[in-house]
């Protein structure tokens, strides 16, 4: 040949490196992101010179690169000729003015690199450089989700922009994370040296975190949350523990885990991830721990606990204050109007919550702390403790007359009465039907309903044919015989409509709002329900009496009246969760002393053991 | 074949204190400089004050007890 040299060079280099597994090199060999040094633009030129593309290009190029395969192996790793030859393609054809093909080779090249991962004696040469070639697709397809624009010219060109009305757009960040999650497997599934929780990370499961942190990212970024469930369960299933792992990949992966937690509602267990991740992270990484903090402390909220000062004083919790401490200050406010137009969906001070993804989390989780102090504070005020006296002898335990709630949440709708230039002025107005304290607009259905008796009903056939249309006259029905039959528009299937349709009118409320007495009983019932689900929470310590609708405190004499009636949040919560110290996802290290025993889940051989009493 | 580009010459450096400017609001958890170190270093110092670990972090009693004027007025 000759006319190649710097490709011979690269080749020979290469298989050199692969003869000796240095997995690290082979990577730092494999370049492609522009600008790319010299040397490989000579080799491209050589390429392009004698490999153009043509029918038999890439058998002759497949040809060359299949020595790079240890002869002694009989040439079972098929997979990296064929990875390598692709590479050379890629750097060949690579045209930055097309970034979806670039994207779409580059993702080709990712794929037939995680084949050649899987070889199971040769794969983990691989790694580093399937590493390397996720993060770039992972850029590359993050910048272009980032800016559409780059490439919206080429997809209308190729018509790609038409095609995605119906079906669910598969991102190509989604894309991405499809791929990544294959190298993960790899990783996940080697069997070499001691796999499973109680192994070493050896082998390309030295790749488990790296490869299952960049799947997550990526994941995170498209907003495929649930796609990450089957990866915590397999590594919960097949991983070594977090623990024998790099920092860095233990505080990324604590991160994202708790992050996932916490978007399923699992909050303790998203604590205790979040809360080690903080701990572990670099102190001067101080982007990652405000990242890692910004989902933190939600977290601790939830959960009836709020950030110190000292916490908020932190380089890396600046500019977190301004956010999380008005947020404290309405729970401990126990002004549930003030805090719903804090959190309501568009106002100013929701925005950086909605950016974040907490802001409905947070609304719909900390809604019952302001209920708790709400009604904390009317106890304080408007409870009758039957004395001090009282409460030495045996008197009657201090309650709480319901009708006192009824007045403060009358009191608190006067007092954000919309003055027409609020933010969320639908939200303190008193309804008129349903509900007394959610004050939503009125649903679709309902919002024709007028007058005391919360119903309208339709009084000509052509009313009722307009409401009732798709059931009177439809597009078809079956006959008798069960065949179906299209209909003409606007047939009567049936005939003349005669019956009278009032029954069938939509009215969801039982109850006659007539009257503020009436609509005082329906807020009453929903206090009632609030303190019930307080009680059932082990937020408030008491009961209820339904005539007459009071709380009552018993047993007030040894904590106090307000610590036993309004017991302490962070307390009760981390009591009730504290049984279960496991966090889904995270393998921890097995303490010697345990392996042995029969734990859960083990099999216990029972062929030996002799019946109960025999000697 | 010389060394090509140096792609991991970063991954040796020690991580630099971040000018606060630059904080405001990326959302992407950056890929760390370093790939592993002890827990000493992830630890705060907190100058001449102990670092023991203990600092205050979570207030856990937050319930208000000071009197509410218009609370009380309003129960009567």
């Amino acid at each position: 040949m000759g006319q190649t040299p710097v490709l011979d060079q690269f080749l020979a280099s290469l298989q050199e490196l692969v003869d000796k597994r240095d997995g690290a090199k082979v990577q730092d060999f494999l370049q492609l992101e522009p600008p790319l040094s010299d040397i490989y633009q000579r080799m491209v030129g050589e390429l392009r010179q004698q490999y153009a593309p043509g029918p038999n290009t890439d058998a002759e190029l497949l040809q060359r690169c299949e020595p790079l395969v240890p002869r002694s192996k009989g040439g079972s790793w098929t997979a990296f000729p064929t990875f390598v030859k692709l590479y050379l393609i890629f750097l060949r054809d690579m045209n930055t003015d097309n970034l979806l093909e670039t994207y779409n080779q580059l993702k080709a090249l990712l794929n037939q690199s995680v084949l050649a991962l899987g070889d199971s004696q040769m794969g983990v040469v691989v790694l580093p450089t399937v590493l390397y070639l996720s993060k770039v697709l992972a850029k590359l397809a993050m910048g272009l989700d980032r800016r559409p624009d780059l490439i919206a010219h080429i997809r209308r060109m190729e018509g790609l922009a038409a095609q995605d009305e119906s079906i669910e757009k598969v991102t190509l960040v989604e894309k991405s994370a499809n791929v990544v999650r294959e190298a993960f497997i790899k990783c996940l599934t080697d069997r070499t040296g001691t796999p499973g929780p109680t192994g070493k990370p050896e082998g390309k499961r030295i790749g488990i975190y790296l490869m299952a942190n960049l799947c997550l990212k990526l994941l995170f970024q498209c907003g495929k949350l649930r796609n990450a469930e089957q990866m915590f369960a397999s590594i919960s299933a097949q991983s070594p523990p977090l623990a024998y792992f790099p920092a860095s990949q233990r505080v990324t992966y604590l991160y994202y885990l708790g992050r996932y937690l916490f978007g399923n509602n699992l909050f303790f267990p998203a604590r205790i991830a979040l809360q080690a991740a903080y701990d572990q992270c670099h102190r001067q990484a101080i982007n990652q721990r405000r990242l890692i903090l910004s989902y933190l402390i939600p977290c601790n909220i939830i959960l009836g606990r709020f950030p110190s000062q000292a916490l908020l004083q932190r380089p890396e919790a600046q500019g977190l204050a301004e956010h999380f401490q008005p947020l404290c200050r309405l729970i401990v406010r126990g002004d549930y109007l003030a805090f719903r137009q804090h959190l309501f969906f568009g106002s100013p001070t929701a925005q950086w919550f909605a950016r974040k993804g907490i802001l409905f989390t947070l609304r719909n989780r900390c809604e019952i702390l302001v209920w708790r102090s709400f009604a904390r504070k009317v106890f304080m005020y408007g409870g009758s403790y039957g004395g001090l006296q009282a409460q030495a002898q045996k008197g009657p335990p201090p309650v709480l007359n319901l009708k006192k709630l009824v007045v403060a949440v009358r009191w608190l709708q006067t007092k954000h009465a919309p003055s027409g230039n609020g933010p969320a002025n639908t939200m303190a107005a008193s309804n008129l039907y349903g509900s007394q304290v959610v004050s939503e607009p009125t649903d679709l259905d309902y919002d024709r309903l007028e007058g005391a008796d919360g119903t309208v009903s339709p009084a000509t056939d052509q009313e009722i044919l307009g409401k009732y249309g798709d059931f009177l006259a439809p597009d078809g029905f079956y006959t008798e015989e069960g065949r179906p039959q299209p209909n003409l528009p606007g047939q009567l299937v049936d005939g003349d409509p005669e019956e009278n349709y009032d029954d069938y009118e939509l009215n969801p409320y039982a109850y006659d709002l007539d009257d503020r007495t009436e609509a005082d009983i329906s807020m009453m019932q929903e206090i009632e329900s609030i303190f019930a689900s307080l009680i059932t929470q082990g937020l408030m310590g008491g009961y209820l009496l339904h005539r007459e609708p009071r709380f009552a405190v018993p047993g007030a004499k040894i904590k106090g009246i307000l610590p036993t009636g309004f017991p302490n949040v962070w307390q009760t919560i981390s009591a009730r969760e504290s049984n279960d110290p496991s966090v889904p996802g995270w393998v921890q290290p097995r303490a010697p002393s345990v392996v042995g025993a029969a734990g859960g889940g083990r099999v216990v051989n029972l062929a030996g053991a002799r019946p109960v009493g025999v000697q | 074949m010389s060394n090509p580009t140096t792609q991991k010459a970063d991954a040796t450096e020690q991580p630099r204190p971040q000018n606060p400017q630059v904080l405001e609001e990326d959302d992407e958890f950056e890929d760390f400089p370093v790939e592993d170190w002890p827990q000493e270093e992830a630890e705060q110092t907190n100058g001449s004050t102990a670092n023991d670990g203990s600092e205050h972090l979570w207030e856990e009693s937050w319930d208000d007890d000071d009197a509410a004027e218009d609370f009380s007025k309003q129960l009567q």
